[in-house]
């Protein structure tokens, strides 16, 4: 027996020893993921359903709400691999308002393919605020949309070695629905049926190139466009319009219409760029960008009724208009930069921007009037226009690492540039407007990480203007930041920031003064064993006061915008005791926005939600949300409901 | 020394050695850390850094950087990723100080981007990260990726929910903007906020996407309103959406920076026909009479206001 015992410990080390050199059998499984699937019900609007739809717009039925599935390739040799890995992402499926799928395959040092494609309901119907049959007591807007915008995108990158890397990419992007636009005559407008169909596709192919010191992307692209945009109308039962006033004593009307535009655009465009660290002490980068869309476009246009040439006193009952048109806008940009560091804490960027587009279009177009039965009156015209856009940057910024943990920066930068709008012959609103900018902008900053998980950051930035394009624009702005992080705990991270802008232009005739101001807070404790929370608070202000004379009276007036908001979102989630037998996770809370000045507003989102884990794998969650809408100024505009969610996620 | 001396020191000694273990036991703990190695380190593998860094390894051995240990990288470091950051590590082995191995976290910003830019330069997206405003913030590259990928979103967040909540884990004001009852759908998940913004850099204010090389990134969702058109409204061009759109989230249906369309248009068209060469845009609309309800909302006529192919006065 005492002979045994020597040889039984010898196996054990030998035992020992083998079970150390078996290779370690990967935990992954093949297919992993989740599927969450569920039924809505939509408990109904009360109040205004065209604002629900504008806002919400989510529906009843049987949803797949998500699914993340990734497949690993472990099951074939890596020599017989025709993929490493497939990730397969959906989301909001079932005549939801927003439905994507997402797929990736990739073959380490192969290929890699992505393919996005999402489908957005874009609803709006609500009232213009100067809804002009408002005061009929007829609420219409007359720009409602109800399109669907579809949004592809097929990506191929290729890795036949390290140095030249080529992609191709193909993305797509459509809107189709119906709507209600404006047909306008010369003294009425008339709300008609508007049917929208639009589409894009872009194509485009590069290559990266990955020297030792040098990098280099060069990319080719085109895209083709098409728009067959209608605007239709009876014939039936005459529209009187917005302008219910007689001109002359005839009453305007529109009794007919078929409008069709036909536009068809393409466009080629250059995108190179490149990257580099020629030498220890200094990064180069320089983008050259370079396109040239074009458009052509067909118009025609019939429509019967009865309406006015105002500055002719001609009255008609049809009219008759064929436009051609074609535009181009050839548009380069480009910029370049460096950071030099001639000693260690300190570092210097000199940066160059140039955007360059001139714009130039012509259309000509017959526009023919039947007075009466027998007599037409043709007129004809043809324009021309350019809009050219020239703009630039040069700045200087340096950084001092005054410590490990203190940055201190400061800079200055120039924008210069020239813009001129003209359309021939200079007649009606718009002629001959040429404008430039001048702009000095002063820039100071400092980091500070006083901790490991801890950093503040300080921004400063002070612009005056010698002149602006528009009346609005920055002119003489301070902007200046702070925002700090503080991770506390290893589940415990509060942050701050405060943000402020201000901008004047004391030019007699503008007397632009605005303010905008933010304050937020957010808590962030995740990972408790009970509970976990978090929550963000902002307070948003806005003012703003410009002049402007009253466009018929020449009165003076002030346009004045007023906003202060409150925002607070908060999650607070429940780990309860298990209830018979199953975790049970509770999460309760939701986002308040709470707005006065001029649109006072109040948007409340709370919720409720569940989750019941029943087995390892499988979770029912239920959810409640509340949805509430207010606007003291227009209360039609208000609603609340709720939406009820219960399924279940299945996870491997 | 009697027979008892001798038993008795011996049983002194026997007895003081646990007393004097513990006194050396306590003065190792009380010393100060192996100071930190002069010899020239070199690399140990990334097993050896694994024996004791067994979670991060095993995170590690997952994510994408594991294609540096498997000798799918170009820079080389075959079997070596950890030390392809973290430098040579054999002094750090040896002592086990941290004073003998780099530690990304505790190098400051723009130290840490020239480490991972050293692999990372032309990566689609980085082109003008060195001008970007993360990079001035001195916001690192690993303040949004996980380069161990040892959290729940791997390497970065690829979920859309995940991309929205890290951005706007410091990015607060944004989020509440998106409060706002009129929004992109950020909050539903249906777009993300790197679908419109390039957190690696961009040469447009906001670090805002481009289309099609140089067209505004609006217009790869908004193809219609890209033109050109025969008649530009010049503000669109010039200084983009913005001027007129609060894009993240405005109380105005049509997400407008202020409560009423026609406070939008005459605030640039005032009716003041101001020096040319001082400022665009004034041309006044001189007839229309505010007060009719009809004129209020300028966008009901001028409906095409992002441009017109047909009507120089955007009407149609």
């Amino acid at each position: 027996m005492k002979k045994l015992i020597p040889a039984f410990l010898c196996a054990g080390v030998l035992f020992g020893q083998s079970t150390e050199t078996t290779p370690v059998p990967t935990d992954e499984s093949v297919v992993s993921g989740y599927i969450d699937l569920g039924y809505r019900w939509q408990t109904g609007v009360h109040g205004s359903d065209a604002s629900y739809r504008s806002i919400v717009d989510l529906g009843s039925g049987p949803k797949l709400f998500g699914a993340d599935f990734t497949i690993l390739n472990t099951f074939l040799p890596v020599g017989s691999r025709f993929f490493d890995r497939i990730n397969i992402r959906l989301t909001d499926i079932g005549d939801d308002p927003y439905e994507s799928y997402h797929l990736d395959i990739s073959k380490a040092k192969i290929y890699k393919f992505t393919g996005d494609y999402r489908n957005i309901a874009y609803y709006n119907n609500l009232p213009g605020f100067a809804d002009p049959l408002f005061g009929t007591g007829l609420i219409l807007d007359e720009q409602a949309q109800d399109i669907h915008k579809r949004l592809a995108d097929f990506r191929l990158d290729l890795f036949p070695n390290h140095t030249f890397m080529p992609y191709v990419e193909y993305d797509h992007a459509s809107d189709y629905g119906t709507g209600i636009a404006n047909f306008v005559a010369d003294s009425n407008e008339y709300p008609v049926v508007n049917l929208t169909r639009d589409s894009t596709q872009n194509y485009r192919a590069g290559v990266r190139i990955e020297l030792p010191k040098w990098h280099f992307k060069l990319e080719q692209g085109g895209t083709t466009f098409k728009d067959d945009e209608q605007l239709s109308a009876g014939p039936g039962v005459a529209d009187y319009g917005n302008s219910g006033t007689p001109v002359f004593g005839q009453t305007l009307s529109l009794n007919s219409l078929a409008e069709a535009y036909a536009v068809r655009g393409h466009s080629y465009y250059t995108d190179a760029s490149f990257g580099a660290n020629p030498f220890n002490w200094i990064d180069l980068y320089g983008t050259f960008l370079y396109s040239q869309p074009v458009s052509n476009v067909g118009f025609a246009g019939l429509d019967t009724g009865n309406n006015v040439l105002l500055n002719q006193l001609l009255f008609y009952t049809s009219e008759e208009n064929f436009i051609a048109s074609a535009a181009k806008a050839p548009h380069t940009s480009a910029n370049f930069g460096a950071e030099i560091r001639p000693l260690r804490r300190v570092r210097l960027l000199p940066s160059w921007f140039t955007d360059r587009m001139h714009t130039s279009g012509a259309g000509s177009g017959v526009d023919t009037l039947t007075t009466s039965p027998t007599s037409q009156v043709p007129i004809a015209s043809l324009l021309a226009s350019t809009l050219v856009s020239n703009s630039n940057e040069a700045g200087m910024q340096a950084f001092l690492d005054v410590t490990k943990k203190i940055t201190l920066r400061g800079g200055y930068k120039y924008n210069w540039g020239n813009a001129s709008d003209v359309i021939l012959p200079i007649a009606e609103l718009a002629g001959y407007e040429t404008g430039k900018i001048r702009r000095s902008i002063w820039l100071f900053g400092l980091a500070w990480r006083p901790v490991q998980n801890a950093w503040i950051n300080v921004d400063f930035e002070d612009g005056s203007s010698g002149s602006t394009y528009f009346r609005t624009s920055l002119y003489n702005y301070q902007k200046a930041s702070v925002r700090g992080r503080y991770r506390l705990l290893k589940n415990l991270n509060v942050s701050a920031n405060a943000m402020v802008l201000q901008n004047q232009n004391p030019t007699p005739g503008i007397n632009y003064s605005f303010l905008a101001q933010t304050e937020s807070a957010s808590f962030q404790y995740i990972g408790g064993k009970t509970w976990d929370f978090e929550g963000s608070y902002t307070r948003s202000t806005f003012y703003s006061n410009i002049f402007y004379l009253n466009p018929e009276f020449e009165t003076p007036e002030q346009s004045k915008y007023r906003d202060n908001s409150h925002t607070v979102t908060a999650l607070f989630n429940f780990n309860l005791p298990g209830w018979l037998g199953y975790k049970t996770r509770l999460t309760v809370g939701g986002t308040a926005l709470l707005a006065n000045g001029s649109n006072p507003t109040v948007f409340y989102q709370p919720q409720v939600k569940l989750s019941v884990a029943l087995r390892k794998g499988l979770a029912w969650n239920s959810e409640l949300r509340y949805y509430g809408f207010g606007e003291d100024f227009y209360l039609y505009q208000g609603f609340r409901t709720y939406t009820v969610t219960t399924g279940v996620r299945i996870t491997r | 020394m009697t027979r008892y001396s001798r038993a008795a020191l011996f049983v002194l000694f026997t007895a003081s050695l646990p007393c004097l273990a513990q006194k050396a036991t306590t003065s190792t703990k009380a010393a100060p850390p192996p100071a930190a190695s002069t010899a020239p380190a070199t690399y140990v593998g990334s097993e050896t850094c694994g024996t004791c860094h067994e979670d991060i390894g095993k995170a590690f051995a997952k994510s994408p950087h594991a294609a540096v240990d498997r000798g799918e990288s170009k820079h080389g470091f075959k079997g070596q990723a950890c030390e392809s950051c973290h430098g040579p590590g054999s002094n750090h082995v040896m002592t086990l100080a941290a004073a003998d191995i780099r530690n990304p976290a505790k190098l400051t910003p723009a130290e840490v981007d020239k480490t991972c830019l050293g692999c990372h330069r032309n990566q689609p997206t980085t082109s003008g990260r060195l001008e970007a405003s993360h990079a001035h913030n001195d916001i690192a590259c690993t303040s949004c990726h996980s380069v161990h990928a040892r959290g729940p979103n791997g390497l970065v967040s690829r979920v859309r929910a995940d991309i929205n909540a890290q951005c706007e884990s410091c990015h607060i004001e944004v989020k509440a903007s998106f409060a706002e009852p009129f929004r992109h759908r950020v909050p539903e998940n249906a777009m993300t906020c790197v679908d419109c913004h390039n957190p690696h850099g961009s040469f447009k204010p906001g670090l805002m996407r481009m289309a099609n090389a140089n067209e505004p990134g609006c217009l790869s969702c908004h193809n219609d309103k890209r033109g050109p058109f025969a008649f530009e409204h010049a503000p669109v061009r010039e200084e983009g959406c913005q001027s007129c759109h609060m894009p993240h989230g405005s109380p105005n249906a049509k997400m407008l920076t202020r409560q009423e369309v026609r406070l939008v248009c005459l605030e640039c068209h005032a009716n003041l026909p101001i020096s040319s060469g001082v400022v665009t845009g004034v041309v006044p609309p001189a007839f229309h009479d505010l007060t009719s309800p009809r004129y209020r909302n300028c966008t009901i006529c001028h409906q095409k206001i992002h441009g017109s192919h047909i009507d120089r006065n955007l009407l149609r």
